[in-house]
C-alpha cells in the first residue's frame, strides 16, 4: 500500500551552511529586537509583533521554502535468523536432536513473522552458509564441530548487504564465542558494533544427565617410549559421578586393545580431571581410546568415550641389533647404523661358540654372557625395531622367545632377519612362531644356505617401491653378484618381493632375496643373503663410493619405521571422520608412482573383515575413495599403488568427537546477549512471540514545489522590514 | 636341526684349513675373515712368516665365532682385488721401495672406503720397514697423522683383556695408528705379530718368541685375534652394557 507524504523545507539548492547562516542572522535580529524592546515603554506589542514578522519575512526570503510532495510504501524488516549448525546441536533431545528443535524454532519464527523478509544462516567455525529451513539435512560430517556466534557477527559487520532490523539466534548456548562463561566485557565485545536487537531463542532449558569425557590433553608431546601425561576432564550433570572409572587403552590391528592406564575420577563441582602417566611405544599415528564407565541414569552415551589419533614421534630409533658371528656383513652394518646420530643401538654379538676354545680363564676374556632371557622378555617392547642377522635361534636360546618376538611385530614392532648359514633354515626358523610374521616362508631345505655368487633379479615391487629406489638410480638393475643366498621359501600372502634369485625358484617363481611384510601392527623384513655388505666395500662398491649399502639400509629401515619417504602413497581423512556417515580418505601416490590403488581399511580390533576400495591414482595428484559408514572406532587404512608396497595410516572415527563433549545447554548465555542488545530471549516453544520488527518506509516518488517565486519573499521581507521600522519610529527608538 | 653348525664340523674344517683347503662356502657365508698379506713393489711375501696368516685366520676360527678362510692369500695394491675384502696385512723388514702411483691409488682407495690395513714390522729392531711405509702412507693420507692409541683403545678388550700388544717381540708397550672417523684403520706394529704366528710346514712354531715363554706366544695370539675382532665388530666392547663386567674383570686380572 502506498501512502502520500506532503512536507515544507528550504529550497534543495541551499547549503545546510547557509541554512545555518541565515538561522544566526534571524537569532541576532530576535536578540536585537529584545533589547529595543526593554529600552521603551511605548508600543511594545506593536514592536515586537512587527519585528517577528520581519523575522519570518526574512527567514522565508533566504531560504526560499518549497512544498516537498512524496509517494511511499511499507516493506517488511530485513531480518537475520542465525541458526546454531554445529554438530553439537544432533545431541539427542528427547525423542529427536537438538536440531530438530532448532529448526522448528527458526521455522516458527520466520512463520510469525510474516511481513518480515528474514535470511536464514547457518553459525558454525566460519562464515554463516546460507540454511535452508526444509532442505535435506547436511551430512554430520560436514558439520562444524563448533558454534563460533562471534565469527558469525563479525562476517554480518562486514557484509555490504541491507543491515537487518533485527537478529534472531537459535542455539542451544554452549558456543566456542562467546563462551558460556564470558564476563559482561567480553560479551559486549563480541557483539560490538551490532546496533539492533538481538533476540535469542533458546533450544534447551536445562541439560541432559549426562557423564562425559569432556577433555583430553596430553600434556607435553608424545614421544615413543616416553612418559607422558594425559589429562582427562570428565564431565558430570545429573548423574551420581563420586566415582566413575576411567580407561586409557591402545587400539590395536587384529588384537585386543592394550590398556595403557586405568583410574577414577572423581567429581566434585560438575567435572573431575586425572591425569595418567601412560607411554606408546610405537611411533606413527596411535589411536588411544579413552573410555568411561558411566554411571546409571547416563542419557548420553555417544560421549562416554573418546578415540584420539596420537601422532607419536620419535627422538630416536631404539634398535636392537642381535648377530650370531662377526662377519664383514655385521661389520658393515654396524657401522652403518653407528653412524647415524638418530639411532640408538644395543648391540649383542655372539663371539664365541659352545665349541670354540679361546685357550684362556674367563677373566682373561671381554666377553658377557648373552642376555637372551631378560632381553626378549623384558626389554623387548623398548624397542622400535629388532636386527636379527645370521643367528642361529636355536643354540643361542632364542627359540624360546620367537612367539613373543612374533607377537611384538604383531604389536607395531620391526623385524628384519637378514641372512648367513645361521638365518631362516639353518637357524631353528622352520615350522617357528616367527614364521607367522615373516614375509616369507621357511621350509626346512638341505642344504640351507646356497654359496653360488649370483646376481639378485629386481622384481616388478623392487621398482616401484621408493624403498630401494635411490639403490637402484646408483647402482642400475643390474646389480653385482651376491655370493651366498639363504634358501627361503614363498612370499606369503601380501608379501612383496622387492629382489629374486635367478635361478633358484620356489614353485613358478624366483625364490625371494629381499621381502616386505605386514604383520598386524608391525612390519618385518626378510633379507636371504648376508651379502650386503658387498654394495659398502668391493671392486663395484668402490665405483660409486661405497654408498650403496648405506642406500638400501636407509630404505629398508625407513620403510619398516614408517618413515614418509619410503611409503608408496600417503593417506588422510577428508573432512572428519564421523561415526556412521560416509567416510572419504584421500591417496596421493609417491613420486614416480602411479596406477591402481588397492585401499583396505579395517578396524583396529580382533578379526574385522577390511574394506577394500580400488581407484587409479596419476603421479602426483590424489585422489578421493569413499569407504562407505564406519561404526565408531580406531581404524587403518592401507593403500597400495601398482606393486608397490602398502602405506600404512591410522585414524579414528567417533560419533560425537569433540561436539559432544560437553552436552550441557547454556540459555544463561543466550539471556544475557538479549538483554545487552536490547532484544528478547524465549524458549524454543515461544520463539513465535518474539516482537517483529516495525516495518521499513521506502520512498517510490518524491516532488518538490516552491511556494512562491523568489521575488515575492524579497517583496514580503522588504515590506515587513520597512512596517517595523516605522513602528520602531512611532515607539520613540532611533 | 639340520643346517646349523656345529661345533664339531666347525673344528673338523679348521683342521682341514690347516691343509690349506678352502672351506665350503655355504659353511663359512660371504663375510668371512682372511688374513690377506699385501704385495707392494713386486715383493711377494714370503718365507716362513708368510705361513701365519694361515695360522691367524685358524686362531681366529678355532677361539671365536668369526668364521674365517684360512688359505693364504696375496694382494697386490695396484690390483682391483684389494677391495675385496676390507683387511690386509703389510709386513716387512726391510725398507719397501716407493710406491707406484697405481699403487699409491689402490691403497688410498682401500683405507677412504674403511678397509683396515695393519702394518706389522718383522724386523723393528731396524724399523726401516716401518719407517719407509709410515712415508709412503703418509703421502697416501696427506691428512691422517699417526696417533698413540690409548692404553683403554677398544683393540685392548674386543676379545681378550689384553694389557698391550706382543708379538715375537716384546716391542713397545702402545701402537701408534691412524684413525679416520673414529675408527684406527692402519695398525702400526713394531711386534713382529705374524713371526709369531708362524709355522713350520711339517708343524711346531717356525720362530722363537723374544724374550720367550710359551706366554708370550699366547699373548701375541691373542692381540691378533683381537685385531681381527676389532676389524670386524668395531667399538662393540665399548658398548655401555659392556664396560661393567670388563671393569670387574680388569680389576680382578690386576689382583
Amino acid at each position: 500500500m502506498s501512502l502520500i507524504d506532503i512536507g515544507w523545507a528550504p529550497d534543495d539548492d541551499l547549503s545546510p551552511l547557509v541554512v545555518l547562516v541565515a538561522a544566526l542572522v534571524i537569532l541576532g535580529w530576535c536578540a536585537l529586537l529584545a533589547v529595543e524592546l526593554r529600552r521603551t515603554a511605548r508600543a511594545r506589542l506593536a514592536l515586537a509583533a512587527s519585528g517577528a514578522l520581519a523575522a519570518v519575512a526574512l527567514l522565508a526570503a533566504a531560504l526560499r521554502p518549497v512544498e516537498v510532495r512524496e509517494r511511499t510504501s511499507r516493506v517488511g524488516p530485513r531480518v537475520l535468523v542465525l541458526v546454531d549448525g554445529s554438530r553439537r546441536l544432533l545431541l539427542p533431545s528427547g525423542a529427536a536432536t537438538r536440531r530438530d528443535r532448532a529448526l522448528t524454532a527458526a521455522r516458527a519464527v520466520v512463520g510469525a513473522w510474516g511481513g518480515a523478509r528474514p535470511r536464514v544462516l547457518s553459525f558454525g567455525a566460519g562464515t554463516p552458509a546460507p540454511l535452508s529451513l526444509d532442505g535435506a539435512p547436511r551430512a554430520a560430517s560436514e558439520l562444524p564441530p563448533e558454534s563460533d556466534l562471534a565469527v558469525a557477527i563479525a562476517a554480518m559487520r562486514g557484509d555490504p548487504a541491507e543491515r537487518p532490523a533485527a537478529v534472531v539466534v537459535v542455539s542451544d548456548g554452549r558456543l566456542a564465542a562467546p563462551a558460556p562463561e564470558a564476563g559482561e566485557e567480553e560479551l559486549r565485545a563480541a557483539l560490538r558494533g551490532v546496533d539492533v536487537p538481538i533476540h535469542t531463542v533458546r533450544v534447551l532449558e536445562q541439560s541432559p544427565a549426562d557423564a562425559s569425557v569432556r577433555r583430553v590433553r596430553a600434556v607435553g608431546a608424545a614421544v615413543a617410549h616416553q612418559r607422558f601425561a594425559l589429562e582427562v576432564q570428565v564431565g558430570c550433570v545429573g548423574v551420581d559421578c563420586a566415582a566413575v572409572p576411567v580407561t586409557v587403552r591402545e587400539l590395536r590391528a587384529g588384537s585386543e586393545p592394550s590398556v595403557l592406564a586405568t583410574g577414577v575420577a572423581r567429581a566434585s563441582g560438575g567435572s573431575a580431571t586425572v591425569q595418567f602417566d601412560v607411554v606408546l611405544e610405537r611411533a606413527g599415528v596411535r589411536v588411544v581410546e579413552v573410555a568411561l564407565e558411566a554411571p546409571s541414569g547416563d542419557t548420553i552415551p555417544g560421549n562416554d568415550r573418546r578415540l584420539i589419533p596420537f601422532a607419536v614421534a620419535r627422538d630416536r630409533l631404539r634398535l636392537l641389533h642381535v648377530a650370531g658371528r662377526p662377519t664383514y656383513d655385521v661389520r658393515a652394518l654396524r657401522a652403518w647404523l653407528e653412524a647415524d646420530e638418530s639411532v640408538d643401538m644395543v648391540a649383542f654379538f655372539i663371539l664365541r661358540e659352545t665349541g670354540d676354545d679361546p685357550d684362556a680363564e674367563d677373566d682373561e676374556l671381554a666377553l658377557i654372557p648373552f642376555p637372551v632371557d631378560e632381553l626378549f622378555t623384558d626389554h623387548l617392547p623398548g624397542f622400535d625395531a629388532v636386527i636379527l642377522q645370521d643367528f642361529d635361534a636355536v643354540e643361542y636360546r632364542l627359540a624360546r622367545h620367537l612367539e613373543g618376538l612374533a607377537r611384538y611385530v604383531e604389536q607395531g614392532g620391526g623385524l628384519i632377519l637378514v641372512g648367513g648359514p645361521s638365518a631362516f633354515a639353518g637357524g631353528g626358523y622352520p615350522g617357528s612362531a616367527l614364521e607367522r610374521v615373516l614375509p616369507v616362508a621357511v621350509p626346512e631345505l638341505e642344504p640351507p644356505y646356497d654359496g653360488v655368487p649370483a646376481a639378485p633379479l629386481v622384481t616388478a615391487s623392487g621398482r616401484a617401491t621408493p624403498v630401494l629406489r635411490r639403490l637402484l638410480e646408483l647402482e642400475g638393475e643390474a646389480l653385482a653378484p651376491w655370493p651366498g643366498f639363504n634358501r627361503v621359501g614363498a612370499a606369503r600372502p601380501g608379501a612383496l618381493v622387492l629382489l629374486e634369485h635367478p635361478t633358484q625358484r620356489v614353485g613358478t617363481e624366483g625364490m625371494p632375496v629381499l621381502a616386505l611384510g605386514e604383520a598386524r601392527d608391525g612390519r618385518a623384513i626378510a633379507l636371504a643373503s648376508d651379502a650386503t655388505h658387498g654394495l659398502g666395500f668391493g671392486e663395484r662398491a668402490a665405483e660409486s663410493a661405497g654408498r650403496g649399502h648405506g642406500l638400501l639400509w636407509d630404505g629398508l629401515l625407513g620403510w619398516l619405521m614408517r618413515d614418509p619417504r619410503f611409503e608408496a602413497a600417503s593417506v588422510a581423512v577428508v573432512g572428519d571422520c564421523v561415526a556412521g556417515e560416509p567416510a572419504r580418505l584421500r591417496v596421493v601416490g609417491a613420486p614416480g608412482l602411479s596406477g591402481e590403488v588397492t585401499l583396505r581399511v579395517e578396524r583396529l580390533a580382533p578379526d574385522r573383515a577390511p574394506v577394500e576400495r580400488r581407484a587409479v591414482v596419476r603421479e602426483g595428484a590424489a585422489v578421493e575413495i569413499d569407504v562407505g559408514a564406519l561404526e565408531a572406532g580406531g581404524y587403518t587404512a592401507r593403500a597400495s599403488v601398482g606393486a608397490a608396497p602398502p602405506a600404512r595410516f591410522d585414524f579414528a572415527c567417533e560419533l560425537g568427537g569433540d561436539a559432544w563433549a560437553d552436552s550441557r545447554a547454556a540459555p544463561d548465555l543466550l539471556e544475557r546477549m538479549a538483554r545487552a542488545s536490547g532484544g528478547r530471549s524465549v524458549t524454543a516453544a515461544e520463539a513465535a512471540t518474539l516482537p517483529e520488527p516495525a516495518a521499513q518506509r521506502v520512498t517510490a516518488e518524491r516532488s518538490v514545489r516552491p511556494l512562491a517565486p523568489p521575488w515575492v519573499w524579497a517583496l514580503l521581507a522588504a515590506a515587513a522590514l520597512g512596517a517595523h521600522h516605522v513602528v520602531r519610529r512611532r515607539a520613540g527608538l532611533a | 636341526m639340520s643346517g646349523r653348525p656345529d661345533p664339531g664340523r666347525r673344528l673338523a674344517l679348521a683342521a682341514l684349513a690347516t691343509l690349506a683347503l678352502p672351506a665350503p662356502a655355504s659353511a663359512q657365508g660371504s663375510g668371512a675373515f682372511q688374513c690377506r698379506l699385501l704385495s707392494t713393489g713386486g715383493i711377494r711375501p714370503s718365507g716362513v712368516r708368510a705361513s701365519g696368516a694361515a695360522r691367524w685366520a685358524w686362531e681366529v676360527s678355532r677361539r671365536t665365532s668369526a668364521p674365517t678362510r684360512m688359505v693364504r692369500s696375496v694382494v697386490r695394491a695396484d690390483q682391483r682385488a684389494l677391495l675385496a675384502e676390507p683387511f690386509a696385512l703389510w709386513s716387512g723388514s726391510d725398507a719397501i721401495p716407493p710406491l707406484t702411483g697405481a699403487e699409491r691409488r689402490g691403497l688410498e682407495r682401500f683405507l677412504r672406503m674403511g678397509g683396515m690395513l695393519v702394518v706389522d714390522d718383522s724386523a723393528p729392531a731396524e724399523g726401516a720397514f716401518s719407517r719407509s711405509v709410515r712415508a709412503e702412507l703418509a703421502q697416501v693420507l696427506s691428512e691422517a697423522v699417526p696417533v698413540q692409541l690409548e692404553p683403554n683403545h677398544v683393540l685392548y678388550k674386543s676379545f681378550y683383556i689384553v694389557e698391550r700388544p706382543v708379538g715375537r717381540v716384546a716391542g713397545p708397550e702402545r701402537i701408534d695408528a691412524i684413525v679416520r672417523g673414529g675408527t684406527a684403520q692402519v695398525l702400526f706394529l713394531q711386534h713382529d705379530l705374524l713371526g709369531a704366528l708362524a709355522r713350520e710346514p711339517a708343524g711346531g712354531w717356525a720362530l722363537d718368541v723374544t724374550p720367550g715363554g710359551a706366554r708370550q706366544r699366547q699373548l701375541a695370539i691373542r692381540f691378533a685375534v683381537n685385531i681381527t675382532l676389532y676389524l670386524l665388530c668395531s667399538d662393540y666392547k665399548d658398548d655401555q652394557v659392556h664396560a661393567k663386567w670388563i671393569l670387574q674383570r680388569r680389576a680382578r686380572a690386576r689382583r
